[in-house]
């Protein structure tokens, strides 16, 4: 569903993200981690198609991201870490505007239930600026998964909720999943990863230090086991000195 | 304190000029940078005649002009509210200065040292426009001069929005606070309207004379005792300017400063109400701009939500939503629907008073309205940016929706290019009804209707083509265009204005040349034939033209849209 082949990024001469390549299927969710300036941001934000890779190639549902953009983009959903929003549309309006660029015919039909999911119900003709930061978050994420989009990219979709939207937001992306929609999650909340990600993709500055599942991550370095998510993310990215220092 | 506040604001200043002149490694920035500095010498310094030894201009039209430019900057900033730029502090600054051991005054002198950066390059910027009139002294006097004047209208500017906010936010108490200053104004208010009755019978009857006469008897008027005493501390702003010797430059100078020193101490008295008219903007601004804060202020946020006027259809063109979201927000702006209210209400009672036998009023309103019907042609450009200019800060949002890049720029900037064009022919539309019934005019009545379809027909391709330059010097220039939805302000900024204007009509002229030239030819060849149905042909090939051209312009900024990286264009999140 989203197959990432040989990723470059450059920033001048800095090299963000260096030939990375990995494949999220139907129903896959992918937990993206690794420390500050590890190249996580840079790589969703390249399956995205808001940022321009070096080199790579990227397909989202079949379709290639640089060749049939607009294709690709139809088939995905980003949901960034700060969302996003339009000043003077109001809650249901942002989503008729989503509607609209993503050819969604029954938006009518749609829109009540995914308010209620989100628990924007009361909310539907509220503007931004009169949102708290987690009703706003919660909108966003409506808004990306109003087309039900085959491949969903989420940067720290925790950031702002409160304990209930988090287990709202848990099981919202694991219904996703269970439904067929392959799920990329970037965060640096390791219990969220090892609690719904199926596999784990570990960056560290911009390589890929660790891929597979838990245990196939564990079953390649036996001196980590038994040990936590904690403890093995900090061992993969070379920071257990720092932090026993 | 204040050696921490000039620590922060050079440094400040230090760092974002360094960062935007990083820029200039990319060879775009490099050929913008060689031709705005080509351009400043062609239109500034060698295209003018230098003045001739001992020519000097007549001071005394200069100062009265200058008096009332002045007074019709202040008296706007009174009466429709002015420009809080000045007050606006960062999410930054309201984290560290708010919550820190830093007084009111503080605050105040703090947003005062600040704002002197950006006046001191606008008064080096008037010095160079201003560089081969044949008035004042040398050039650095000038830049004091100029300095002085601005400062003190910034000042005074801010020093209203005080008293505008004490009254909006606390009602009679802030009616006390401000009393002075409210007596003041109502004394002032009460002088002007006195002296503007006294002076319109003598200024109509002159003007009737011939449009030349109207200037003198204005002078004349002006030189009555009340409006000279009212004028007074407009001209004494001006006069440091146009002094012609270093002994009546000095002499000016000293009561232009007083006056300056005044509005300084005005400010500063003014703490309550800055620190309360501070909050509630930077509170806005750090809520429109990082979306973090938790409940609006009431005042400042949108009032309620009105309906949007058209209801977007699920389906069709996908940008078409672009273009509907864009029209949606201008619609729920409290500005626009105030001047729309003023419009239609402006326009019927023109179109009555133009039967009137004495039609004078009708007459006035009908030319103000092509006057700005006209302003708005050159202006409303980087007025209205319901475009790519206030959606650009959200470039990852827009890069990651299924469009391609040329019909994200076509969507973005005919919102504002319609939006233009509604105000333009409402104004048009107002002065038609004005001169309605005035049988006397020349154009008559049916060229005057043709005229007015002719409007109808042009402008929106001009104004379409006017839009797409503004879009794409946001979109080649993100680092070096001002982005958001607020317009650059202030008659401060009006130096830097005035440049960008200027060269946004050259590309625009340029833009029109081959349009206006096949059109004009057409009409020509044609105008035997066909007599004036020549025009018809004429105008279908001058719209085609603008229409190719558009379409060549929008495919090239959808291709520079499609190839914009937001983290190393410097914007996006």
């Amino acid at each position: 569903m989203i197959e990432v082949e040989g990723l470059h990024k450059l920033y001048g001469d800095f090299p963000a993200v260096q030939g990375l390549s990995f494949r999220v299927g139907a129903g896959e969710v992918l937990g993206l981690v690794g420390p500050n300036g590890a190249g996580k941001t840079t790589t969703i934000r390249s399956i995205a198609g808001i940022i321009i890779p070096s080199g790579g190639q990227i397909r989202i549902a079949g379709h290639d991201l640089a060749k049939d953009p607009v294709g690709a983009k139809t088939e995905l959903a980003f949901i960034p870490d700060e969302p996003h929003l339009f000043e003077y549309l109001t809650v249901e309006e942002h989503l008729r505007f989503v509607g609209r660029l993503y050819g969604v015919t029954d938006i009518s039909a749609r829109i009540p239930g995914l308010l209620e999911e989100m628990d924007l119900g009361d909310k539907r003709g509220a503007l931004p600026g009169e949102l708290s930061r987690g009703m706003k978050q919660k909108l966003a994420i409506a808004c990306g998964l109003l087309h039900e989009p085959k491949a969903l990219l989420l940067d720290e979709p925790l950031t702002g909720l409160d304990p209930v939207g988090i287990r709202r937001m848990k099981s919202t992306i694991m219904r996703r999943a269970a439904g067929g929609t392959a799920v990329i999650l970037s965060s640096h909340l390791l219990h969220l990863v090892e609690e719904i990600c199926t596999r784990l993709l570990v960056l560290q500055h911009g390589r890929v230090v660790a891929f597979g599942t838990m245990a196939e991550i564990i079953a390649s370095r036996p001196g980590l086991r038994t040990r936590s998510l904690e403890d093995v993310f900090l061992a993969l990215t070379g920071q257990e000195e720092a932090t026993d220092a | 304190m204040i050696r921490v506040f000039g620590y922060l604001a050079w440094r400040t200043a230090y760092n974002r000029t360094a960062r935007q002149l990083r820029h200039l490694r990319s060879p775009r920035y490099v050929a913008a940078l060689l031709f705005g500095i080509a351009y400043l010498w062609f239109m500034v310094v060698a295209q003018r005649p230098a003045p001739a030894a001992g020519e000097l201009a007549d001071t005394r039209w200069v100062e009265l002009v200058g008096a009332i430019a002045l007074l019709g900057a202040v008296a706007w900033g009174w009466i429709f509210g002015v420009e809080r730029r000045v007050l606006t502090f960062t999410p930054a600054e309201v984290t560290f200065l708010f919550s820190g051991p830093v007084s009111r005054r503080g605050l105040i002198q703090f947003k005062l040292l600040r704002s002197q950066l950006f006046i001191l390059f606008n008064a080096f910027l008037w010095t160079l426009i201003l560089s081969r009139e044949r008035f004042g002294v040398s050039p650095w006097l000038r830049v004091i001069s100029i300095w002085v004047l601005l400062t003190t209208l910034s000042f005074h500017r801010l020093g209203a929005s005080f008293v505008r906010t004490s009254l909006a936010e606390h009602g009679r108490l802030g009616l006390r606070h401000r009393v002075v200053s409210l007596v003041v104004l109502g004394g002032v208010l009460i002088a002007w309207t006195w002296s503007i009755a006294e002076a319109l019978p003598h200024l109509a009857d002159r003007s009737g004379d011939s449009p030349f006469a109207f200037l003198p008897a204005l002078g004349e008027a002006g030189g009555q005792p009340l409006p000279a005493a009212l004028t007074y501390p407009f001209r004494v702003m001006i006069r440091p300017l146009i002094a012609n010797s270093v002994a009546a430059w000095a002499n000016a100078l000293w009561p232009a400063l007083t006056l300056l020193v005044l509005h300084y101490i005005w400010v500063v008295r003014s703490d309550t109400a800055f620190e309360e008219a501070a909050a509630a903007v930077s509170l806005q601004k750090a809520q429109s701009l990082s979306g973090r804060a938790g409940r609006t202020n009431t005042s400042l946020a949108p009032a309620r939500v009105t309906p949007p006027l058209l209801r977007l259809a699920p389906q069709g063109w996908p940008a078409g939503a672009i273009l509907w979201k864009n029209l949606v927000a201008v619609t729920r702006t409290r500005r626009l629907r105030k001047a729309a209210l003023a419009l239609l209400g402006g326009g019927a009672i023109v179109a009555m008073l133009s039967f009137e036998p004495e039609g004078m009023l009708a007459e006035i309103a009908g030319w103000f309205a092509i006057t700005w019907a006209a302003a708005m042609g050159v202006i409303g450009p980087q007025w209205v940016r319901n475009d790519l200019r206030s959606d650009l800060m959200k470039l990852d949002l827009l890069r990651s929706y299924p469009l391609r890049g040329w019909s994200v720029v076509i969507a973005e900037a005919t919102a504002s290019a319609l939006l233009l064009t509604v105000i333009q022919l409402s104004l048009l539309l107002i002065a038609y009804l004005a001169f309605l019934g005035n049988d006397f005019m020349v154009p008559a009545l049916r060229d005057r209707s043709l005229l007015l379809l002719a409007a109808f027909a042009f402008l929106p391709g001009v104004n379409l083509l006017g839009m797409l330059i503004q879009n794409g010097a946001a979109l080649l220039y993100p680092a070096w265009v001002r982005l958001g939805s607020g317009r650059p302000g202030g008659v401060e900024a009006l130096g830097q204005n005035l440049l960008m204007m200027v060269m946004f009509v050259a590309l625009l002229l340029a833009l029109m040349l081959l349009p206006v030239a096949l059109g004009g030819g057409t009409f020509l060849l044609l105008r035997t034939a066909l007599n004036y149905w020549a025009a018809l042909p004429a105008t279908v090939l001058t719209l085609a033209t603008m229409a190719f051209e558009a379409a060549l312009v929008v495919e090239w900024l959808g291709g520079v849209f499609e190839r914009t990286d937001p983290a190393t264009a410097g914007i996006g999140s």
